[in-house]
């Protein structure tokens, strides 16, 4: 599904895989136009990455290319000759935002940088996502999925002991950066002059002077998406700005950046403990079941002997050394996974739903992609899209309701170059035999 | 304190007044997803006023990882983390004067933000459709494991329950093996982080349209959408995903790789064949990359076992900072997992200032991490260090309610602001 809240806001996306791409999907799902810019030819790699229909390789058959971009307009530009160069410039003048993902060294070698994209449009947001970030001594580091995981701290404490530390076992990173990217330039374009914004929290409460406006007289986002919106901003500062996002610094920051900060205090080196965490309450893991596995927690006591009660409260819990649960846990586990997996070995993960629901117990069900496809609460997140090529696809749309902000259909994602007559000859007034010319000449 | 180096900004933050300044944010958000999105605003700029109450203590003001053995409300370095920059008042809503109070400062703030079980606000009183009446353009986020409606709405969840549920923990784990989960707090994290988009896009709309929202944000369906692409697998092939180790489909070698000292690692990873001829390059030409086994990326899939023991042969003699370099020096993605002590010190995220040190009245100098982005003309900055629970009773009924002194020490006095 998509919403309307940016209904009008221009992104160009340069956009690879996952990271830049995500951020296009968050805009574009929630009423951006997105034109992704491609190379001609491969475009995207996520175009090359798959999985594919029916195990089929394909760039127009790509399931992460599909799920990545949807809603948006997809033309080819060889950026790599000046002509291409001159109709970036020309994207960017009419643009509110460009995200990017291109590594800081394809930026060097091809000068797409923020002072040379503002020369072209100084209202323009523009966001860089890159692995490292655009200074310090590791700038130009390259980096997947994997390497960002483990510079970023997750891979030190997934695994067993003595064995190799593990990663995700789907791309992730790229989808945070993404996120970080499509925030940040909401609160870029949200700048206005020192003071001046969002005015309504100095008014009385229960009153908003615009509030009763019709909505039909939206204006349009104009340069740097604020022009026409507040009467107060000062329009001879430009509203532009550069955001600098590094892929790693998502996980080494947000994400795992307290566990780091605690190194400070000497308090806990993350180990790798297999399916236990150590140094929580026991149980907080993943344990066999009739039909496949559960995740088994209880923070609260109370939960853990409303736990021991739906299990009969057996001898093997009165023990006094089961009595703390932190050495329960650090201790015991092995021996205490086996008790307890006796008992949810007699019963499904349906089942153990059931019992979670009834006795509010934190037991979920650990679902693989095809539970987690058909769940009926979820299927209004699985709209299916509808491809001449592929058929009715379903992925995830917008993770969020938006409660009486409109939806209409999603878009399915474009073919390489699908848009070009329409960004080059009807926005950007190309005649088609100008078209045709730079098809030939290979920068489109 | 060890004697672990971090930067120490000491620009004041005043002079740069971030892009959400004369933004106000009444913050009902605890533990960990309820704050994230609180202390980004905050530290965008925004006045964020967190309300919390002696009646329940926020769970991070009292559990782990607390310094000391004192079971003291400020002590807590995760919660001083994720509450900076935030303005603390207490509100003891169990009493009606509380409900009445709350909805006041709803009716001057922009955005509100919780996150406890689905109903409790509306209970309260504090729901969107009572909040509206205050302040018919306010953007309420409620941010829940499972979505404010449907039938998983009611299920007991932390952010491992929706690891299992969102499908993210079936693949993680070794080929063959058990899955092993997620042990972080990862849900949290990601639907925080979705929820800030979507807060941030209705205020952009609202400046257009004068609309208020109600964000409805389930930290399942913010995971959810992070397995995009592991999803799709099964939606174009049929098939489901199992735990496979560290494994990519389009890459060989993807993996983390044994070095020299204890439990050191560096991770590899290779897409493209200009990437293999440079890893083979940087490793000094060995004959064994010259095997048929090896020629091209499908060989390579398929072999990927045997080409992950050769490589681990050359990895661990080496430190995993010597063969990031050589791998680096050459354009082949590497880099040493690492451990919180490492990601620390290291010199790439110091030289940028991910972490720095600020006062907290109770810890003295402690450590906090930065947003993970950087704008160049409105920048985020620490405000100030995490509030005392209550510490802006005063300041906040004072000034924004207008208040006064007497009446603010009648209503502590009835634990009302308690």
């Amino acid at each position: 599904m998509t919403y309307d809240l940016l209904e009008g806001l221009r992104v160009l996306e340069l956009g690879q895989f996952i990271s830049a791409p995500y951020c296009g999907k968050l805009l574009a799902d929630m009423g951006a136009h997105v034109i992704k810019i491609e190379p001609p030819g491969t475009g995207d790699w996520a175009r090359q990455y798959g999985p594919f229909l029916n195990d089929d390789p394909h760039p127009e058959r790509s399931g992460a290319f599909l799920y990545l971009n949807s809603n948006k307009q997809s033309v080819t530009l060889n950026l790599k000759t000046p002509t291409g160069q001159g109709i970036l410039a020309e994207l960017v003048s009419r643009a509110d935002v460009l995200v990017h993902n291109l590594h800081p060294l394809e930026m060097d070698a091809l000068g797409v940088n923020y002072a040379a994209v503002s020369q072209h449009n100084p209202n323009i947001v523009m966001a860089s996502i890159t692995p490292f970030g655009l200074n310090g001594p590791n700038r130009n580091y390259r980096a997947y999925d994997i390497n960002l995981a483990a510079a970023g701290g997750i891979c030190q404490g997934l695994g067993s002991a003595g064995r190799e530390p593990l990663t995700f076992g789907t791309p992730q990173v790229g989808y945070f950066a993404g996120t970080a990217a499509a925030s940040s330039i909401m609160m870029a374009l949200l700048t206005l002059g020192p003071g001046q914004a969002f005015a309504a929290s100095e008014q009385p409460a229960g009153q908003s002077s615009h509030f009763d406006e019709p909505a039909s007289e939206v204006p349009p986002f104009g340069k740097g998406g604020l022009e026409g919106i507040s009467p107060g901003q000062e329009l001879d500062q430009p509203a532009g700005q550069h955001i600098d996002i590094a892929e790693v610094e998502t996980m080494a920051g947000v994400y795992n950046g307290p566990e780091a900060l605690m190194a400070v205090y000497e308090w806990r080196a993350t180990r790798r403990t297999g399916h236990h965490a150590m140094d929580f309450p026991y149980p907080n893991c993943i344990l066999r079941c009739k039909d496949g596995y559960i995740f088994v927690g209880a923070p609260e006591g109370r939960q853990w002997r409303k736990l021991l009660e739906i299990m009969g409260d057996p001898p093997w819990s009165q023990e006094q050394r089961f009595r703390n649960r932190t050495e329960m846990n650090n201790l015991y586990a092995d021996e205490v996974d086996g008790y307890v997996e006796t008992w949810l070995m007699e019963h499904t993960k349906a089942e153990l739903l059931a019992l979670a629901l009834e006795h509010r117990v934190p037991l979920a069900p650990v679902r693989g992609y095809d539970e987690v496809s058909h769940d009926e609460s979820l299927a209004d997140l699985f709209q299916a899209v509808e491809r001449p090529d592929t058929g009715a696809l379903s992925f995830p749309g917008s993770p969020y309701v938006i409660e009486d902000a409109p939806r209409t259909d999603t878009s399915p994602a474009p073919f390489l170059g699908q848009h070009n007559p329409d960004v080059y000859c009807d926005t950007l007034g190309y005649t088609r035999e100008q078209l045709v010319k730079l098809y030939q000449i290979g920068i489109i | 304190m060890s004697e672990i180096p971090l930067q120490n900004h000491d620009d004041d933050p005043s002079s740069m007044p971030g892009p959400l300044q004369g933004l106000r944010v009444l913050d009902f958000g605890w533990v960990l997803a309820g704050a994230i999105p609180g202390m980004v605003l905050a530290d965008m700029g925004a006045q964020v006023i967190k309300v919390e109450t002696r009646q329940r203590l926020d769970y991070m003001r009292q559990g782990r990882p607390l310094i000391g053995d004192e079971r003291d409300p400020e002590l807590n370095p995760m919660f001083h983390n994720v509450n900076r920059s935030k303005l603390s008042i207490t509100l003891n809503t169990t009493h009606p004067g509380a409900i009445d109070l709350a909805r006041r400062l709803a009716g001057r703030s922009d955005v509100v933000v919780e996150n406890f079980s689905p109903g409790v606000m509306d209970r309260l009183g504090l729901g969107y459709e009572d909040l509206r009446k205050h302040k018919p353009d306010i953007i309420m986020a409620s941010i829940s494991s499972n979505g404010q409606t449907g039938p998983l709405r009611d299920l007991r969840a932390y952010a491992p329950s929706i690891g299992a549920l969102a499908g993210l923990d079936s693949t993680l784990g070794y080929e063959g093996e058990r899955p092993l989960g997620l042990k972080h707090a990862y849900a949290d994290i990601t639907g925080a982080l979705h929820a800030v988009f979507a807060i941030t896009a209705a205020l952009l709309n609202r400046k257009r349209t004068g609309q208020g929202r109600y964000i409805d944000l389930s930290m399942l369906r913010a995971t959810v959408a992070t397995m995009g692409i592991g999803l799709s697998e099964y939606a174009l092939t049929g098939l489901v995903m199992e735990p496979k180790g560290n494994y990519d489909p389009v890459m060989a070698p993807y993996n983390n790789y044994p070095c020299l000292g204890e439990d050191k690692w560096v991770s590899v990873a290779v897409r493209t064949e200009e990437e293999w001829r440079s890893l083979v390059r940087a490793m000094g030409n060995p004959a064994w990359a010259q095997d048929e086994s090896f020629v091209s990326k499908f060989q390579r899939l398929k072999h990927r076992k045997e080409l992950d023991a050769q490589l681990a042969a050359w990895t661990s003699t080496r430190t995993a900072e010597d063969v990031t370099k050589t791998l680096q020096d050459n354009g082949v993605a590497a880099a040493p997992v690492m451990d919180a002590e490492e990601r620390l010190a290291y010199p790439h995220f110091q030289e940028r200032g991910l972490y720095q040190e600020i006062q907290h009245p109770s810890l003295g100098q402690e450590p906090v991490f930065n947003l993970m982005w950087k704008l160049s003309r409105t920048p985020s900055s620490i405000r100030r260090h995490a509030p005392l629970l209550g510490e802006h009773n005063q300041e906040v009924f004072g000034d924004i309610l207008g208040l006064s002194d007497e009446e603010i020490s009648h209503l502590e006095e009835a634990k009302v602001l308690w």
